[in-house]
């Protein structure tokens, strides 16, 4: 079996890459060991939330593009970004889509009590870009230790408090398994009655972001009518439930289309022959096994994906030693203040790429014919300080996919 | 506040708190005032070696013999806070067999139990040992808790009647016509004025002495000496593992609660207010562990720190480590003219309670009372309890959490609960307070995920203060930050992208 491409990373630029190649009709084989940061990070869809508040996307980000020539946003522009961006969003019809609200980044509460600027709002978050503080409270559940209501709105100055449901009181509850009794309608009918009983005139309700993985938007609808509220999700400590249903969704898109599914499946080399990639070596211990395919994109982010690596004093490329674009001594790779101050230096290195990112050997020439970067791989991207992560995992899972198969 | 005692004891460390038990259990009034928390200096930044001695015996038979005499006390008083784990002394093919010799002969003059092993024995009572060793002696070497050690000398001193001051810095000493009268001291934190009057002041402030003795226009000189050290994210030995050759950097590994750690360096430093860990030393420190522990090169490590030594120099000597470890005892009347001023430092933890006694005698001897000192046999609060690591892991095995609440912290398994019943104590003026009488936010995350946990119940219960509640979370990640960015690199760099993506990320702090 030889495929059209292989994307070897699951995080939300392979994942995209591979939806675009299935959508293009091209046979595909998407191999990740884990699921990348999408997982446990993700709520919505940030592009840039450095830029200043109320700045309107579409004029500002390609000023900002032209400013930083090296970024990877620079390799599409604007439309590029916005075209990926749109093909992303038509994996999501209503009712849990995701959207912009207004014309630029919308403030959205975190579980920390601060506020985060995002693009894409997911449906369940609508109802918090124009919080009003006097009419929020913020719920929690007793027990559940990655959301702390009280403390959250501490920080966002409204009220909060912690519903007590004898179902779950007495273990230790995951996001996840509150997040399946989410989905049934007795757990539901607790919640919403515990809810009622604590509002004090409040008009919308924070949630922890856990309304379930199938129907977030059916739970959410329901809970609003039993409470008579306005409810939205919050982002809280990984994993997060918001970022499983992005994964769930293009898990069930890609194997509608025919795509091969290997997740758990580290690839342990990329086989090559003369200027070309030919294949990857898949470890199932005991077993080996070789895929072939006539091209690859990968997508295998930074050091928790794997896609660095570092020892003491040097930065990688494992799978194929491709060359980053610095090398920094390795007291300077982090800053002396973790929050303030100059962004860590280590965030900026990664594989240099051409404009159709085809990664560039030590002479400036593309590494093999048939192999393209996607994600936070990427040399000239900071996605912590731009805020940036989810758009330059999508822009660049695109443009990575249609540039390989238009080859 | 103007308060009036017998003995004022400035220092909340293991000397500090030893001196008030001591005294407290002799019926002595005293105060003790600490500018930080109990364990802020070297008593919270140090090995936890419970020495057997065996360490110095080669070099320094009387402080060896100190230490295992104070090894058996320990065990005794304060079984909760030690695992007995026992120590290798291990020599490696190019480590000479006649210091070995030298070492075993020291052990069994000075009454230290010295058992040889030979190489298989070694490996098969602590396989992560480096295969090329040629022999290894047995010595009753532990690991002891630090900050448990001390908070419950505080605590038993309290209960018998000294009273504790933390935060609160001493700002003069107070003497007239040759004889002290008392110091003023502030609150920190409210900026209170305290006056407080003793005939009787202990500088008991470790490598700070110089900086008290400073206000009475007196000086020690004290050499500081940086001693820097390295916590893995898992134990990789099962005991104490020493080199056996005269002593040197990175030559000890203890593995203490969940994790290891190894250490230390010596490096003589000019200014105590700037100690920080160097990516180099690090380097330093894993090169040399890794010829005791292999596994040393792939182990993933989650914080570096360091801790001062104070060393008084008895004569000239360029290597701080050539000084002697054994503590001083000044008596200021008799050196400087100024009576009813004490300054103790230098020894090691291990001799906190000898030294406390030592002191406690002097201050007797000068009041012209006789009472013995009942510390070597009065155990400490919570010792009915003994050390028991896997019980405490079996009990979170279980499923239901009976009363503990929510488990806050999953390296250490810390509930609620625990939380719940230290803030119930009282006097915890900061986060750095609650995180010095738990384990939590001391394992493998290093706190990235508990302390939002812990900020969560503080909030509940109204604890946060007035201010903007995640300013307690930025502090606490800057201080972290400390420890762990010397040691950033390797595996480490995957839970750092992991924290720099929920608080920077995701929380946008």
């Amino acid at each position: 079996m030889r495929y059209d491409l292989i994307v070897i990373g699951m995080g939300l630029s392979g994942l995209m890459s591979a939806k675009t190649a299935v959508d293009a009709g091209a046979k595909v084989l998407v191999v990740g060991k884990g699921t990348g940061g999408l997982c446990l990070f993700t709520s919505g869809i940030d592009v840039m939330g450095a830029l200043p508040a109320g700045a309107a996307m579409g004029e500002a980000l390609p000023r900002w593009i032209e400013r930083h020539p090296d970024h990877p946003y620079a390799k599409m522009g604007w439309e590029g970004v916005r075209e990926a961006l749109e093909a992303f969003a038509e994996l999501f019809p209503p009712p849990y889509g995701f959207a912009p609200e207004g014309e630029g980044n919308c403030l959205l509460p975190t579980g920390a009590g601060t506020t985060r600027p995002t693009y894409l709002v997911p449906a369940t978050m609508r109802s918090a870009c124009r919080l009003e503080k006097e009419r929020t409270l913020l719920v929690g559940f007793q027990g559940f230790r990655d959301f702390y209501a009280e403390y959250a709105a501490a920080g966002l100055k409204c009220r909060g408090e912690n519903l007590a449901i004898p179902e779950i009181a007495g273990r230790n509850n995951s996001a996840t398994s509150l997040a399946r009794l989410l989905e049934d309608l007795p757990f539901r009918e607790q919640v919403a009655a515990e809810i009622v009983r604590r509002l004090r005139g409040e008009t919308h309700v924070g949630f922890p972001a856990l309304l379930g993985f199938r129907n977030p938007m059916e739970i959410l609808k329901d809970l609003e009518d039993r409470t008579g509220t306005a409810i939205f999700e919050i982002p809280i400590l990984p994993p997060s439930v918001p970022g499983m249903r992005i994964f769930r969704r293009f898990r069930q898109h890609l194997i509608a289309r025919g795509a091969t599914f290997l997740l758990g499946s580290p690839v342990s080399r990329i086989l090559r022959n003369g200027p070309s990639c030919t294949a990857v070596e898949i470890l199932h211990p005991p077993v080996t096994q070789v895929y072939e395919a006539d091209r690859f994109v990968l997508a295998t982010g930074r050091f928790m994906g794997g896609g660095l690596c570092a020892d003491e004093e040097t930065m990688r490329e494992p799978l194929l030693g491709l060359p980053l674009s610095a090398s920094l001594p390795r007291e300077h790779w982090f800053e002396r203040s973790f929050l303030e101050g100059r962004e860590h230096a280590i965030h900026g290195v990664g594989v240099v790429t051409d404009g159709d990112l085809r990664p560039l050997d030590g002479a400036g020439r593309p590494y093999a014919a048939n192999l393209w970067i996607a994600g936070t791989l990427l040399a000239h991207q900071r996605w912590i300080d731009e805020k940036s992560r989810e758009g330059i995992e999508i822009a660049t899972g695109y443009r990575a996919a249609r540039k390989a198969l238009a080859s | 506040m103007h308060l009036k005692t017998e003995v004022i004891i400035i220092g909340g460390g293991s000397t500090g708190t030893g001196i008030a038990r001591d005294l407290a259990l002799r019926e002595i009034p005293s105060i003790l005032l600490e500018k930080g928390d109990f364990t802020s200096g070297a008593s919270g930044r140090n090995h936890g070696l419970l020495h057997s001695g065996a360490r110095y015996v080669v070099s320094d038979r009387e402080a060896a013999r100190e230490c295992i005499t104070e090894n058996r006390i320990l065990k005794a008083i304060a079984p909760h806070c030690i695992e007995a784990t026992g120590g290798f002394f291990v020599s490696l093919p190019e480590d000479s067999l006649y210091w070995r010799d030298q070492f075993i002969r020291s052990c069994m003059d000075v009454g230290i139990e010295a058992e040889p092993l030979q190489r298989d024995d070694v490996l098969q009572r602590d396989p992560a040992i480096n295969p090329d060793l040629v022999a290894a002696v047995r010595v009753p070497d532990g690991a002891v808790d630090p900050f448990l050690l001390v908070i419950e000398n505080a605590r038993d001193a309290e209960r018998n009647g000294a009273k504790c001051l933390t935060h609160v810095e001493v700002t003069e000493l107070l003497a007239a016509g040759g004889r002290i009268r008392g110091v003023m001291a502030r609150d920190t934190i409210t900026g209170e004025p305290h006056d407080i009057e003793a005939p009787f002041v202990v500088n008991a402030t470790g490598a700070w002495a110089d900086h008290i003795l400073k206000l009475a226009g007196l000086h020690l000189g004290l050499i500081l000496s940086k001693g820097s050290m390295l916590i893995t994210n898992r134990r990789l030995c099962r005991h104490v593992i020493n080199r056996c050759r005269p002593p040197g950097d990175g030559d000890i590994i203890v593995p203490n609660e969940t994790v290891s750690i190894l250490g230390t360096t010596s490096v003589t430093i000019d200014d105590i207010g700037r100690i920080e860990v160097t990516p180099p030393e690090v380097s330093r420190l894993i090169e040399a562990a890794s010829h005791l522990i292999p596994a040393v090169k792939t182990t993933r490590f989650i914080r570096a720190y360091a801790g001062v030594r104070p060393l008084f120099q008895f004569a000239d000597a360029a290597d701080g480590r050539a000084v002697s470890r054994e503590f001083v005892l000044v008596d200021h009347g008799a050196r400087d003219g100024l009576s009813g001023l004490i300054t103790i430092t230098g020894g090691k933890l291990i001799t906190y309670r000898l030294m406390a006694e030592k002191v406690c005698d002097l201050l007797c001897g000068k009041m012209g009372v006789r009472v013995d000192c009942k510390t070597a046999v009065t155990p400490l609060p919570g010792a009915e309890r003994p050390f028991d690591l896997s019980g405490r892991l079996k009990e979170f095995g279980d499923v239901p959490l009976q009363g503990r609440g929510e488990t806050l912290c999953d390296c250490e398994l810390i509930g609620r609960g625990e939380i719940e019943g230290i803030l119930r104590q009282g006097r915890l003026r900061n986060l750095q307070d609650i995180l010095h009488r738990t384990r939590l936010a001391k394992g493998t995350c290093q706190g990235a995920f508990c302390v939002y946990r812990l900020l969560g119940v503080l909030q509940e219960q109204g604890l946060t203060g007035g201010g903007e509640p995640h300013e307690i979370l930025k502090g606490f990640l800057e201080e972290r930050w400390k420890g762990v960015r010397p040691i950033l690199g390797g595996l480490s760099l995957r839970e750092e992208e992991l924290i720099e993506s929920i608080y920077r990320g995701l929380f946008n702090l």
